[in-house]
């Protein structure tokens, strides 16, 4: 469970986030949406303990992260919009490494690594240096090395991009997967038809504010427009409604 | 510690495919390299000995300097090691993409900065270790000591070298997490007090009259060497812990030992204690500070117009590049620190040769300073633009393709880079050259040629790194450290100081026998233009062949 309260964020004279306040409970896929420097990402890395935030408090499973936050690190995972791969160790290296820091038994980590790859297809690149796999394949190892502590939480920064098809079915069905046995999933995106098909509830966020919440029906209903998620994102980020 | 224990399990399999990838390579480039280094050591281990000889043979005062020599270069060192050891801490903690990858992790901040402790550590001290192998080789050669001390200074070496690198890493972290920035009043009073701690050592410290009455007299001859020698300096512990190994004075030798791995120690709590309580705050102050400086730049007026105004004489595409790789440079300081400390340095040097009274020595040693001292900033020129100018164009990198598709050739590219670069080295090297040539009051036949090589090596470097930096085009790499410890770089860096060597040895030779009388007037005028003749025949090969090959390898890429 996320809860936030009155968090802001200021960069100098700018302010990033104003005054969010938003309660994820377990086991829901929230999908966080936002025009371009809206402050998504800037929530995201407040979130996960990497940003300090100017006001307001956080809790991740009811532990304060400005308290505690080594016991708020055992709990989440994130996955940046382009994530930092050891590009000199293997796939199974840097499963064994991701084990090693997180404590996990070595028995867990083989079982949780032949899961992970064989559903990525990835057994064949096992050895390879990451440094020569592809940009799905760097993908699709940093979703498994995530998985592999089973985090509480999920923090994602656009989970889809420059992903093959394949690579974007499999991510979706492992979301929702993850969510049915109770992680809490955080994602931002900018492919609204994902964010349709995928959330349970949708936040929006325009200049730092939040300007609209709920799930798709209470947002079609809040907003008095009937039509696809599109619109209602357009309208409720025109600068003028932001 | 488990972190830390995972951390370096990690490395060690780094390690263990780097070792794969280096097997990898042609066997051509791996023997081209370790001909090179091996070259470099019996070369520096050479020149440090005939050094050695040369102070024995002035006798007295020749001989006592040896003995101090090694505390000296300890000092030094430890300086050297302590400003390496900051920038590297700078870029490779504080801008690298691992340490957000770290934070998110389950790891207390004191062991990540433990472990990058220990890798700047090794990173910053491969020079360390180049250096003193031949200098020690030398010394021990010519004090004709055993084998074992070579031992025992492998041994003081490493506590040592984690002390010094530990210090420029608590030096970082403790500037990025309190100094303020962008406030003139700070940094005035801070360099008040540095100030006045200097006046306050001077008077009662180290200024005072030692009780080495040998170092107190050394000390006037050479600077720096009366405080190198002060008992305080974990350097001289070094120094003399070494020494007394080898004179078999071994609870003495122990003792210094036990120290400096004490100190050590303490080092590495304070960076784990710190570490623990301030480093992400810091990391994050840099961080906020990049974002609201984004900010300041958009909305603050911009230096833009005035960059624009000043090079409306050249052509539009010119302008453009070189605009792009001015702010680029300017807006990274860690890159442009590197550049000011090399030639910051140098011109501290050149600027006090008046100070050193050795505009008052003979004929026969001021033209000898003045060659030194060209091969100096020489050196410094090559490592310059290997490390800036010949990775330029593979730092493009994904987006050499905007530069591709432009409305412009890829010879009138590599032409704009080169003569950008040219600019920017003519003019810090002709100063320089001229700073050294008027401190030490030489002749007008030293000042042209002096000043005169200066150009040709401006010229024949920018050629070489320019030239060989489109041929060896690594769009793919975004670490320049990587792309200039390649082939490419490493084959440009061996042709510039090649190239040095070749054109500077000429004309130091000819004036150093004309000042000693080994040739007449006839013998120098004579030999002077057939140098000039090879100078500008080795220049133009230098800067065009290379340059051609790189216009040709462009034309014929793929984007």
């Amino acid at each position: 469970m996320i809860e936030i309260e009155h968090l802001t964020k200021n960069f100098g004279s700018l302010q990033a986030v104003k005054d969010l306040s938003l309660t994820i409970p377990r086991g829901e896929l929230f999908c966080f949406l936002g025009p371009n420097g809206a402050g998504k990402t800037t929530t995201i890395k407040i979130l996960c303990g990497l940003l300090k935030p100017s006001g307001g408090t956080i809790r991740i499973r009811g532990i304060d992260i400005q308290a505690d936050p080594a016991a708020v690190r055992r709990l989440i995972g994130y996955i940046p919009d382009i994530p930092f791969l050891y590009e000199r160790l293997t796939p199974v290296e840097f499963f064994q490494f991701i084990g090693d820091l997180y404590q996990v038994p070595a028995a867990q980590v083989h079982a949780t690594r032949e899961r992970f790859f064989a559903l990525f297809a990835m057994e064949e690149y096992a050895r390879t240096l990451i440094k020569d796999l592809s940009h799905g394949y760097r993908q699709r190892l940093i979703y498994a090395a995530t998985f592999l502590h089973q985090p509480a939480v999920l923090f994602i920064d656009e989970p889809f991009v420059g992903l093959d098809p394949f690579s974007i079915r499999l991510i979706h069905d492992l979301l929702r997967q993850a969510a049915r046995a109770g992680t809490t999933v955080f994602l931002t995106t900018h492919i609204l038809a994902f964010a349709e098909q995928l959330a349970d509830r949708i936040g929006i966020i325009a200049g730092g504010r939040l300007v609209g919440l709920g799930t798709l029906a209470e947002l079609k209903a809040h907003s008095s427009i009937q039509g696809p998620l599109e619109d209602i994102f357009l309208r409720l980020t025109r600068p003028e409604e932001a | 510690m488990h972190a830390l224990a995972a951390l370096l399990r990690k490395d060690g399999r780094v390690l263990r495919n780097l070792r794969t990838l280096a097997r990898e390579q042609s066997a051509f480039k791996v023997i081209f390299i370790l001909m090179f280094a091996g070259g470099m050591l019996v070369g520096l281990g050479y020149l440090f000995l005939e050094g050695f000889r040369f102070l024995s043979a002035l006798g007295g005062i020749g001989v006592m300097l040896i003995r101090h020599l090694f505390a000296l270069f300890f000092f030094g060192l430890g300086l050297m090691l302590i400003l390496s050891n900051i920038i590297t801490t700078y870029t490779t903690v504080f801008h690298s993409d691992e340490i957000p990858f770290l934070l998110c992790r389950p790891i207390a901040p004191g062991e990540i900065l433990l472990h990058k402790w220990l890798e700047t550590t090794l990173i910053s001290s491969w020079a360390f270790f180049f250096i003193i192998i031949p200098f020690i080789g030398a010394f021990a050669w010519h004090e004709h000591l055993s084998l074992l001390f070579m031992l025992w200074t492998f041994l003081f070496s490493i506590p040592f070298v984690l002390l010094y690198a530990g210090a420029g890493t608590l030096i970082t972290l403790l500037v990025l997490r309190w100094v303020p920035r962008w406030r003139p009043q700070f940094w005035v009073g801070a360099t008040l007090l540095v100030l006045v701690g200097w006046g306050v050592w001077t008077l009662f410290g180290a200024g005072k009259p030692q009780t080495d009455d040998a170092v107190f007299i050394l000390g006037r001859f050479v600077p720096g060497l009366k405080l190198a020698a002060f008992p305080l300096w974990p350097s001289a512990w070094v120094a003399e812990g070494i020494m007394a190994l080898s004179r078999d004075q071994w609870l003495r030798g122990g003792l210094l030992f036990g120290v400096l791995l004490a100190n050590v120690l303490m080092v590495g709590l304070l960076i784990e204690g710190l570490g623990n309580v301030q480093f992400v705050q810091a990391w994050q102050r840099t961080r906020a500070a990049h974002a609201s400086l984004r900010e300041l730049r958009r909305v603050g007026p911009s230096g833009a117009l005035a960059l624009e105004t000043r090079l409306a004489f050249l052509a539009p595409d010119a302008r453009a590049l070189v605009i792009k790789d001015l702010r680029t440079l300017l807006r990274d300081p860690a890159q442009w620190i590197q550049g000011l400390l090399f030639f910051g340095l140098l011109a501290l040097y050149f600027f006090n040769l008046r100070n050193l009274h050795y505009h008052l020595l003979s004929a026969v040693w001021r033209n000898l300073i003045v060659f030194l001292n060209m091969f100096s900033l020489s050196a410094v020129m090559c490592s310059f633009c290997s490390r800036f100018i010949y990775p330029q164009l593979s730092l493009e990198g994904q987006a050499f393709w905007l530069i591709g598709l432009a409305p412009t050739t890829m010879g009138r590219v590599l032409k704009i880079k080169f003569l950008a670069s040219l600019v920017g080295m003519l003019t810090i090297g002709v100063v320089l050259m001229a700073v050294s040539a008027a401190m030490l009051d030489v002749g007008w036949r030293i000042w042209v040629t002096a000043l005169g090589l200066a150009v040709a090596i401006s010229l024949g470097l920018c050629g070489l790194a320019t030239g060989l930096g489109a041929v060896f085009l690594d769009l793919k790499q975004r670490n320049p450290m990587a792309i200039i410890s390649g082939f490419g770089g490493t084959l440009n860096l061996v042709l510039s100081l090649a190239y040095m060597a070749a054109v500077i040895l000429p004309f130091g030779a000819l004036y150093h026998y004309h000042t000693l009388g080994r040739i007449g007037a006839g013998a120098l005028n004579a030999g002077t233009a057939a140098a000039s003749v090879w100078l500008i025949v080795i220049t133009l090969a230098a800067t065009l062949l290379p340059l051609m090959a790189g216009r040709r390898s462009l034309m014929r890429r793929d984007y």
